[in-house]
């Protein structure tokens, strides 16, 4: 399947999932003016992918330094898409990765975790880029 | 009329209001006001955890007027409109706060007084688990988020959320909402 790709702006994140090298990768700031329509295509590609078999393990590393209201509810459905996956026998990772300072982030990794128990989800101290 | 800003100025300065914004708040306007607003607080060097509260107040602040407010500025080349208002972000007994006004149709006042109300009765842990319910929730009719907003500002505020409103006639008013962090 064709890969999926955004590059960041100032209110959306670098999303990039691409099945041929095994990277799923969403990073970066997210408060959109319409969050629906900005995560509805990454919905839409990951329901087509999520359909169909896949040999590798899946992993996405989610690092998200800001999200507004609107977004952490995208956030919640994309995971509860994978969720869902990986009790139909998907082999599916998160890394919800966080700055050791930034406690709304962490908390948020911790509040996710226990919203889809059924999913393979660890929250991950990274160092901030310098 | 208002031929020098020096009184308004002044005036500012004095409330220790460091940012203002009058106009049409396009999704430009959230960014490079937040960027700003982000760079002034990190050079002043708060905590991160505050300067943090203090952007995701501003956003959901500003998004309300950008969605909600009853004045519009239509864009025909975009699509859609935009809402137009007014925003300031100051300081006061030690304490960030983000206020910010719009007109505003009485039905969706009414709704957001009433919601206000409610948040005031609850404590943080109460406001979390109802942000969390809420947000595996289908999003409320008429609501271009997720309905979480406020109950988000409810979260991370040190003090209720202020409303204050003032009738301009039948159908709309002025409403000014401030939320301390």
């Amino acid at each position: 399947m064709e890969k999926y790709s955004a590059a960041a702006t100032k209110s959306t994140p670098y999303v990039m999932f691409d099945p041929a090298i095994a990277l799923f990768v969403i990073r970066g700031e997210s408060y959109p003016e319409n969050a629906a329509s900005f995560f509805s295509p990454v919905f839409d590609w990951l329901t087509e992918f999520l359909k169909h078999p896949y040999d590798r393990a899946i992993v996405f590393d989610i690092e998200l330094i800001y999200f507004n209201s609107s977004s952490s509810k995208a956030n919640l459905k994309l995971l509860t898409m994978l969720e869902d996956a990986s009790k139909s026998g998907k082999d599916i990772t998160v890394n919800w990765r966080y700055y050791a300072d930034n406690d709304t982030a962490h908390e948020a990794g911790e509040e996710y975790k226990e919203d889809v128990p059924h999913l393979k989800f660890n929250v991950v101290e990274v160092e901030r880029p310098k | 009329m208002l031929t020098n800003l020096y009184d308004i100025y002044r005036q500012m300065q004095q409330e220790q209001i460091f940012f203002s914004f009058t106009g049409p708040v396009s999704q430009h306007v959230v960014e490079g006001i937040g960027a700003a607003l982000k760079l002034k607080m990190e050079i002043e060097e708060n905590d991160v955890n505050t300067i943090q509260k203090v952007f995701s107040i501003y956003v959901e602040q500003i998004q309300n007027i950008m969605n909600y407010s009853a004045d519009r500025l239509n864009r025909d080349k975009e699509g859609g409109d935009i809402g137009i208002g007014i925003f300031v972000v100051g300081r006061q007994d030690g304490h960030f706060y983000v206020r910010c006004g719009n007109n505003i149709y009485n039905d969706k006042l009414f709704i957001i007084k009433e919601q206000v109300e409610e948040l005031k009765t609850m404590g943080k842990d109460d406001l979390k688990t109802l942000f969390r319910s809420r947000r595996k929730s289908p999003p409320p009719l008429g609501s271009k988020g997720a309905g979480l907003g406020f109950i988000e500002m409810a979260i991370k505020a040190s003090r209720p959320i202020e409303v204050d409103f003032t009738a301009l006639d039948k159908t709309t008013s002025f409403l000014s909402i401030t939320v301390v962090i």
